[in-house]
């Protein structure tokens, strides 16, 4: 095609024409934030999404997507939907802990050591989660993941001592991540993580979490020369909309976005640890050295620290004493399936 | 005798080349393609000039091959690999990528190999370009100002490339190093292509969200020394801050003051770069129809 004038207008027109069609005349439009910036696979799943959604409602659903963190970051974007200007996002846990804070339990540090694992006590807690969702007038249409998270820095981190004295960042407001420095006795830096950036490269900071994928995208992985590659937690992710736009829909519509969110979670969750894993060796490529796990402290201490971040979580009642109990047997169920309790 | 003389001429000029070859050891194809350099120049100008977008469109791919055609006479040529980066460049961001990204990333890629191989001389290489940035930054520090053009359009192809490619992430962690070469080129010729640098930063501090590393305050002083270069006469500095800063910072009213204006902008006041402000007009008509959707 040609951008010569005329034909230039006829696209142009083609495409006022389909623009009108699409979104001027539904019954319901969804807008929808991400940080997911426009191009990339999270947001070519999730405009995949709207695609099939639009069609298969025969165009009385639309979605109108904003990218990129357009509309600020998670709690801006939560601020924004509980004033009805945006009735939908894709939460990370960070987000999703001030909808329903219990889900957490699935980022608990030191818990998860492979997908396989995540994945069996997820579905298991999946009904639950959505009844919490729902009772904070919220519906978790999909599940997301963002990977595993990993200790990167300027200096080697080989132990958490390691980290004792080095300025570490906690992400303003995170009361999981201020639990697990609490058990570890580390003082971090609190900042917003719009902040993280700039303060690697002023010094104000030289040690970040982050996964693989995400510290490539936020570029981060520019300003630290090393990653612990004994992962933190499996930070978790949600497709979620407000009560109040999802309850006006009609029964067929709520089926299907119910059925299409939580099959786009599931693509969304194979595409990310499929890139957290591309990014990795692209991390070794780019001069980023890895301290091996068994370079680090015993599995007994850490599993010492989680329980210490659990009962400050418990205290808070940022999670549920008996859910973490649950989640604990389920995944000894896991390990131990000859000896597994019928959950 | 009228025509015996220029075919005399000619023959001396032939023997004077077939001469100079055998001295040197330099092929006839390569002679020429050096000699065309200055050929180049010309053509490089008067595409600049030109106002008609289908006449460019048609005429463009045509000198890419002839360029492609002397290069594979002088490889080493790295007047002709620049010349051939920027007009690969031109081409994709004018014509093919709003209809067909993948071709257009195909092409940046192109764009971006001449440019590579250019500053190869300078002992830039691959290795470098796709290693740790850090290596890469103390390499390119130590380059003086002969390197602008190649690193411009080697940064400015790659950049484009990875913003087409942004499901990758080996693309998405070179971005890093794209910056790493404007940052040379800012340092040794900040008024390089109607300050093409400073361009380069309103794009790369404005098309992201702060805590991608974005910056508004520091896209829109870049954006403002672009337009003071070019004494506010190239419309794509409108263009991009439109489509990348306003709509990031989800300013829709400014987004569409300045397309609007570009759009309604008459031909004439910038004849050297008449065909970038054409090629700007086109692409904020399509803007403007993006906006219903943006906002």
């Amino acid at each position: 095609m040609v951008l010569n004038n005329k034909r230039f207008l006829s696209v142009i027109l083609i495409l006022g024409i389909l623009l009108v069609s699409r979104g001027a005349f539904a019954a319901h439009v969804l807008k929808f934030a991400t940080l997911a910036p426009a191009g990339s696979t999270w947001m070519n799943l999730l405009e995949d999404w709207a695609t099939e959604v639009e069609q298969r409602s025969e165009g009385r659903l639309h979605f109108k997507f904003y990218p990129g963190g357009i509309q600020g970051d998670e709690p801006d974007v939560l601020k924004k939907i509980r004033f009805n200007q945006l009735q939908g996002a894709a939460f990370s846990g960070h987000g999703i802990g001030q909808i329903y804070s219990p889900a957490r339990v699935m980022e608990l540090p030191y818990l998860f050591n492979s997908f396989a694992e995540t994945d069996f006590v997820r579905e298991k807690l999946m009904p639950e989660f959505e009844q919490g969702f729902h009772d904070n007038q919220f519906e978790l249409l999909g599940w997301m993941e963002i990977g595993f998270v990993h200790i990167f820095s300027k200096e080697p981190v080989r132990t958490l001592d390691d980290m004792k004295s080095r300025r570490v960042w906690l992400w303003q407001g995170d009361p999981m991540g201020k639990a697990f420095f609490k058990a570890s006795k580390i003082q971090p830096v609190p900042l917003s993580i719009i902040d993280v950036y700039t303060s690697l490269s002023t010094g104000l900071i030289d040690t970040v979490y982050s996964t693989p994928l995400a510290s490539i995208a936020m570029q981060w992985f520019t300003k630290v020369k090393y990653m612990n590659d004994t992962p933190l937690t499996n930070a978790m992710g949600g497709l979620v909309v407000s009560r109040r736009f999802f309850d006006r829909l009609p029964a067929d519509l709520q089926t299907l976005l119910r059925e299409t969110g939580k099959a786009t979670g599931k693509r969304l969750v194979s595409a990310t640890r499929e890139d957290n894993q591309k990014s990795r060796d692209e991390l070794r490529k780019r001069g980023i050295t890895f301290i091996a796990s068994d370079e680090g402290i015993s599995t007994e201490k850490l599993i010492a620290i989680r329980d210490i971040a659990a009962s400050e979580l418990m205290a808070q009642n940022y999670i549920p004493e008996q859910l973490i109990e649950r989640t604990k047997t389920l995944l000894h169920d896991y390990r131990n399936p000859h000896t597994a309790t019928n959950n | 005798m009228t025509l015996l003389k220029p075919l005399t001429t000619s023959l001396s000029i032939q023997l004077l080349l077939l001469g100079i070859t055998l001295l040197s050891g330099c092929s006839m194809g390569k002679i020429v393609a050096r000699s065309s350099t200055s050929i180049l120049d010309g053509g490089v100008d008067a595409m600049n000039r030109e106002t008609d977008l289908l006449l460019a469109e048609q005429a463009i791919p045509a000198n890419i091959k002839l360029m492609e055609g002397l290069i594979t006479e002088d490889p080493d040529n790295q007047d002709l690999r620049v010349y051939t980066a920027q007009a690969f460049y031109g081409y994709a961001y004018g014509f093919v990528e709003l209809a067909d990204s993948e071709r257009a990333k195909a092409l940046y890629q192109r764009g971006f190999d001449h440019a590579g191989k250019a500053l190869q001389r300078w002992h830039i290489t691959d290795e470098l370009l796709q290693g740790d940035p850090d290596k890469l930054h103390q390499a390119v520090s130590k380059l003086n100002k002969s390197a602008v053009p190649a690193l411009f359009w080697a940064a400015s192809n790659w950049a484009k490339r990875i913003d087409l490619d942004r499901t990758n992430p080996t693309s998405i962690a070179e971005l890093a190093s794209t910056e790493i070469l404007m940052r040379q080129v800012l340092k040794l010729q900040p008024d390089y292509y109607y300050g093409g640098a400073s361009l380069f930063y309103g794009v790369y501090y404005g098309s992201r969200a702060p805590m991608f590393g974005g910056d508004f305050t520091r896209a829109d002083a870049n954006f403002s020394a672009a337009r003071k270069v070019s004494n506010n006469r190239l419309l794509l500095i409108d263009v991009l801050q439109a489509e990348y800063l306003e709509r990031q910072r989800f300013d829709q009213a400014k987004f569409h003051q300045l397309l609007t204006e570009v759009a309604n902008t008459p031909q004439g006041h910038f004849p050297e770069m008449a065909l970038a402000n054409q090629i700007a007009r086109a692409r904020a008509r399509y803007l403007l129809i993006k906006e219903e959707e943006w906002f």
